[in-house]
């Protein structure tokens, strides 16, 4: 019996512990972002905007910098999308008529540069397919979410 | 609100409505239409918009002289070893044309003949246009200008605007292309960059550059000071002569100083380039006739399509001979243009909202791009 007693002492003690503790976490998280702060992260998105902006209209230097050969014909994306029109990043993940297959935004991105532009695809993960897909995702901010809508 | 505004809003207003029913806004079916095209052998562009050229008693009634012409724009050739697609698709609309029997009277090239006005582009596009024989007219883009201001289009095809009669029509050809605001020499850009910033159609560098200017606007009233009120005049540019969408120069600028010399002739159409695109419209008196591009399409804007046009099908761009094309174009016996896309697929226009080219894009709202910003 004193034994029981004794753990259920520690259990509650480490709990208590444990609690006060997790506030202190709970409690660091409720710190209001500085301006500074907000500030820094909305320029790290904006910065891959530009970055994909410039890939999306064929910009040689941005091109070299990034070590991408995304059009052999002199077509770049807003050649067929001006103002990314018509690449409905609202609609993926859906399947996707020409890739005939279950497609990410990035799927589709990777087969017009092979395809229509007869360029080199992109990493999944890369730099420079990131950059397309937040320059994308910017320009149609503000449309209604649709996923799966062909 | 001027008279020209108010049409234009009722024209977006009715575009609305008309689409509501997820088919096309004329309520012709794609059976209806095969059907008709079949038994008139109708003008497709003008099937579409329920215009049937039916040899009628009114057509016996004038007994003017029917007539054809042929249209190619927008090859936007690139240097042969750059891109060959577009120089393929420039060969292939000058075969069709000349395959076309009769002969038309004339073909008109309707601008954009190069990508980035490369004197080796437009020589290219000099010698394919070659191999039509029959007499040819040419009005320049903006992609054949802004390299050397003009200097090779000019000494390859002359100077506009013009003019000339033709069995009982007025033609007339402009430049929208070359009054653009200067936006290089403050900037000191080379020609290169000039030309790189004119080529961007989503661009803001270049700014609402297509216009027709003073100079034309003078040079248009003069033209038609002789011409009767009553008879047709037909008007070719390569950007359209109202108000499309200004943030692609789909229109020009001075669109309603044009409308003002034009507003006293009863027969008035415009033709033009730029918009690659199926695209019809009426201001005023004016009916208004966007031609397809043979290069590539240019997808419909997010605003701002004109409510009589029946949209065309999504393009397959996996298909790089899908939404482009040339045209075929006839003068009735009753003075009227009727159209014909010839556009190199088996469907030109959109019978249901999900297979349209911009009825589809319920969910979209765009943004302009932010890259070339200062």
């Amino acid at each position: 019996m004193k034994k029981a007693w004794i753990h259920t002492v520690i259990v509650l003690c480490v709990s208590l512990g444990i609690g006060l503790f997790g506030a202190d976490i709970v409690k660091a998280h409720k710190i209001k972002h500085t301006p500074e702060q907000l500030k820094a992260f909305e320029d790290v998105f904006m910065e891959q905007v530009r970055i994909g902006d410039l890939l999306f209209h064929g910009d040689a230097a941005t091109e070299k910098k990034m070590g991408t050969k995304l059009s052999r014909t002199g077509m770049a994306c807003a050649m067929c999308h001006p103002f990314a029109v018509d690449t409905h990043p609202y609609e993926f993940p859906k399947f996707q008529e020409q890739v005939n297959k279950f497609s990410t935004l990035r799927d589709m991105i990777n087969w017009c540069i092979e395809k229509p532009n007869e360029g080199e695809k992109l990493d999944a993960d890369s730099d420079a397919i990131k950059a397309l897909e937040a320059y994308i995702i910017w320009s149609n901010r503000g449309s209604k979410l649709d996923p799966g809508r062909h | 609100m001027d008279k020209q505004d108010r049409t234009k809003r009722k024209i977006t207003s009715g575009m609305n409505a008309a689409k509501g029913d997820g088919t096309s806004g004329e309520g012709i079916t794609r059976r209806t239409f095969i059907h008709r095209s079949l038994v008139t052998g109708a003008a497709i562009g003008a099937a579409s918009q329920g215009l049937f050229p039916i040899i009628s008693a009114l057509d016996v009634a004038y007994g003017a002289q029917e007539f054809r012409f042929a249209w190619i724009s927008d090859t936007h050739l690139y240097p042969k070893t750059l891109n060959t697609r577009f120089v393929e698709k420039a060969e292939r609309a000058v075969s069709d044309v000349k395959a076309m029997k009769p002969a038309p009277d004339f073909l008109m090239f309707g601008g954009d003949l190069a990508q980035l006005g490369d004197p080796v582009e437009l020589q290219l596009g000099a010698d394919i246009l070659k191999n039509v024989t029959i007499k040819k007219y040419f009005i320049p883009g903006e992609h054949d200008w802004y390299l050397d201001m003009g200097a090779t289009w000019e000494k390859l095809f002359g100077r506009q605007p013009w003019t000339f009669d033709h069995k009982g029509v007025r033609f007339i050809g402009l430049d929208t292309v070359s009054h653009g605001p200067d936006y290089w020499s403050a900037r000191k850009m080379t020609p290169q960059e000039r030309m790189g910033h004119m080529a961007t159609l989503d661009g803001s560098v270049a700014g609402p550059w297509a216009g027709v200017g003073a100079d034309q606007l003078q040079w248009l009233g003069k033209t038609l000071a002789n011409w009767p009120k009553d008879k047709p005049v037909i008007v070719f540019t390569h950007n359209p002569l109202y108000e499309y969408y200004p943030p692609w120069n789909f229109w020009v600028r001075d669109w309603r100083d044009v409308q003002e010399v034009l507003k006293p002739y009863a027969k008035v159409t415009n033709i033009h380039g730029h918009t690659h695109q199926v695209l019809y419209n009426e201001i005023g008196k004016m009916r208004s006739i966007g031609m397809l591009g043979a290069s590539w399409n240019w997808p419909y804007p997010p605003e701002g399509v004109p409510a009589l046009t029946t949209p065309m099908v999504r393009v397959d761009s996996g298909d790089h001979f899908d939404g482009v094309g040339w045209g075929k174009l006839t003068v009735t016996a009753a003075e009227r243009v009727d159209y014909q896309y010839m556009m190199w697929r088996k469907d030109v226009f959109a019978q249901t909202q999900v297979d349209s080219g911009t009825g589809d894009n319920v969910n979209q709202i765009l943004s302009p791009r932010i890259a070339d910003r200062p």
